[in-house]
């Protein structure tokens, strides 16, 4: 293994020792990873365009952000983690948890429909802070406690709701998938989503996450509470993947004990592909919205050139290992230019 | 008592597979018979296989989800290449094993020389693989085991399972290598922390791709044999694998970070899941009770492991203490 080059040494690299040529060239650097994302983004669409009519228009907007939004839900909350230098696999099982609960219990009052709703995103929240208190006060890797909660939330899962199935009312069905204006519900969630991070980065807590990832030492030392940092990163993340089931059940109208595993490892690959450093401190949505959309690309790509959609596991694998190729290479390149 | 201390983990790995072997018993009388120990500790060997190379990746600080698919493949080209006749196999079984080590070695070359994440590279080859052999059988492989692979898998020399006799040599070997060569102590180096071990020389590039190696090594060969348990090879056979072999290795005592655990705790950690399927069962609870159980089973274990469980105490009373994301915190704390 490499040693790693954190990236408040890189950021310094943009700030002192090197000219006004150099910023901008560090600059350049440090965004490269995200460059790389939107330059396979804009290929991906083109051939996508090439070879199929009516993909520039309006619907095929709407479609395409329907398909990806659950992703993108999932993969928010991941950004969210991953920038904290952190990792969450419970998400996985709280997608899956999140369906069955909507699917049983909705019924077709819309009173309890929202209770539940409310409900579900808290008991996101709450699992969510509960990893992250975990984390902290026993001192545990995110990654063991993220797995154990994922195996703890799926059992709950079938345990509710053994296979898939179950009904979601009508209105909530035709609220999912209305448009206004032309734009589809997950359009507007998309700009919510993009208007929320615009806000949310800059907050203080925002900008308390990016640094802690960054480098924890400093950000204890400058006295940020770790604990209180991990309880509201995953407890979000809990709650963007509440979010992300809700989502889902208006799509599948049904739910599935076993669908959350699906959203676990690509959520990850939508924010690295997007230039999120696993490393913690770098990157932004921005990045895993054009991850998110790769990805979903792709999966038409294979539809529409008819091949078999056994290759869309191998085009995923190989577009990460080219993103995350491209962020190492940029790091390197980074450390180069400080030396 | 320094034994005691310094293995805290790994006993308390095999305390709690003994707790757990008398509490099934106790639910299910006639579960410590000869038989039943059998089935449990074949069952453990495919398990104790794939957390072999698991167990050597985590060590090393890294670690492997290439490990389904890796198995997945090796099981289904092992069945491709015999077609059911055993005289084939002496090539299927050597090109078969070659070609998961040099997966494994794939992984770790892109993470040694190139610097990839390891959760990035073994997931990425994971699902290429996947897709690569989907492609290739088109979605439904039709082969059987060969009978010199289900013997291995469930015959018996005596009254002892030819499987349980390879997963011992394997365990001594292991143990072997990580105890008494200088690969087993660099490895806990590179582990521990990869500058320091750079600065000191330590071969870091050749250490972690030969721990990968044996990943996808331990995982091709685990393929193989499952395919005679199930006697034939089907898409999806390892996706278990992904989740049990961490688990193992995490029950066993190996922090996640590496740089600590052994072998010899894998065994235990293999053991224990095992037995809990089948205590389940016993007390008719479904597949999502076991879910549950698992997951309370992993964070039970690592944190009675957990250095900083001792002195909990102290974190309630509001005394900070740093977080575990942080591998050069943590390592700096407790040296």
């Amino acid at each position: 293994m490499v040693v790693d080059v954190r990236s408040d040494e890189v950021s310094a690299a943009s700030t002192g020792r090197i000219g006004r040529g150099g910023e901008w060239r560090s600059r350049m650097i440090d965004r490269a990873p995200f460059l790389v994302a939107c330059g396979m983004l804009v290929v991906l669409v083109a051939i996508y365009g090439s070879i199929r009519e009516g993909v520039f228009t309006l619907d095929e907007l709407n479609l395409d952000t329907a398909a990806a939004m659950t992703l993108l839900l999932a993969a928010t909350g991941q950004t969210i983690v991953l920038l904290r230098g952190g990792i969450d696999l419970s998400i996985g099982g709280m997608i899956s948890f999140g369906t069955v609960i909507a699917a049983t219990q909705f019924g077709d009052s819309w009173l309890t429909a929202s209770g539940w709703t409310v409900a579900i995103l808290l008991i996101g929240a709450g699992v969510g802070a509960i990893n992250g208190l975990l984390i902290s006060t026993l001192r545990l890797q995110p990654f063991l406690v993220t797995l154990a909660t994922w195996s703890i939330l799926s059992g709950a899962a079938l345990l509710v709701l053994p296979t898939d199935g179950g009904a979601l009312p009508g209105p909530w069905m035709w609220f999912g998938n209305t448009s206004f204006v032309g734009l589809s519900t997950s359009v507007w969630l998309l700009i919510l989503l993009f208007v929320f991070w615009l806000w949310f980065k800059d907050t203080r807590l925002g900008l308390t996450i990016r640094a802690t990832g960054s480098n924890e030492k400093s950000a204890y030392l400058s006295g940020v509470s770790l604990t209180f940092i991990n309880v509201a990163t995953y407890g979000l993340s809990g709650l963007f993947a509440a979010l992300a089931s809700l989502y889902l059940t208006t799509q599948t109208g049904a739910g599935s004990p076993t669908i959350g595993k699906d959203y676990i490892l690509p959520s990850v690959a939508a924010a690295v592909i997007g230039g999120i450093s696993l490393f913690g401190g770098r990157g932004g949505l921005s990045g895993t919205i054009i991850g998110a959309f790769i990805l979903t690309i792709i999966g038409n790509l294979v539809f529409v050139l008819s091949v078999s959609s056994y290759w869309q596991p191998i085009v995923s694998g190989v577009i990460l290992l080219v993103a995350v190729l491209a962020s190492s290479l940029a790091e390197r390149s980074a450390r180069r230019s400080l030396t | 008592m320094p034994f005691l201390t310094r293995n805290r983990a790994v006993l308390l790995a095999y305390l709690g597979m003994i707790v757990l072997l008398l509490l099934t018993s106790f639910f299910s009388p006639g579960f410590l018979a000869g038989a039943h120990l059998r089935t449990l500790s074949v069952l453990a060997a495919f398990i104790g296989i794939v957390a072999l190379g698991q167990t050597f990746v985590i060590i090393g600080g890294g670690i492997d989800l290439s490990v389904p698919w890796v198995l997945n493949c090796a099981a289904i080209l092992m069945t491709l290449f015999a077609k059911g006749a055993d005289a084939p196999l002496i090539y299927a079984i050597p090109l078969v094993l070659a070609a998961g080590a040099m997966i494994g070695a794939v992984n770790g070359a892109g993470i040694a020389l190139f610097g990839v994440p390891p959760i990035i590279m073994t997931l990425a080859v994971n699902v290429i693989l996947q897709g690569c052999i989907l492609v290739y059988t088109g979605g439904s492989p039709q082969a059987t085991a060969p009978s010199i692979i289900q013997f291995l898998a469930v015959g018996r020399l005596g009254s002892v399972p030819v499987v349980a006799i390879l997963w011992a040599i394997l365990a001594l070997g292991a143990s072997f290598l990580l105890s008494k060569t200088v690969f087993g102590r660099q490895l806990y180096a590179v582990g521990t922390s990869a500058t320091v071990a750079e600065f000191s020389g330590i071969p870091i590039v050749r250490t972690t791709v030969l721990a990968y190696t044996l990943s996808g090594f331990t995982a091709a060969l685990a393929g193989m044999l499952l395919t005679g348990y199930t006697a034939q090879a089907y898409l999806g056979m390892g996706d278990p694998y992904l989740f049990t072999s961490i688990a193992a290795v995490a029950i066993g005592g190996a922090s996640i970070l590496g740089g600590s655990g052994h072998y010899i705790g894998t065994i235990a950690g293999a053991f224990v899941l095992t037995i809990l399927t089948g205590l389940l069962p016993a007390l008719n609870l479904s597949n999502g009770a076991l879910l549950i159980v698992y997951g309370a089973v992993i964070l039970i274990t690592v944190s009675l492991a957990s250095e900083s469980f001792s002195d909990l105490a102290a974190t309630i009373r509001g005394t900070w203490r740093p977080d575990p994301a942080d591998k050069e915190l943590v390592k700096d704390q407790t040296r």
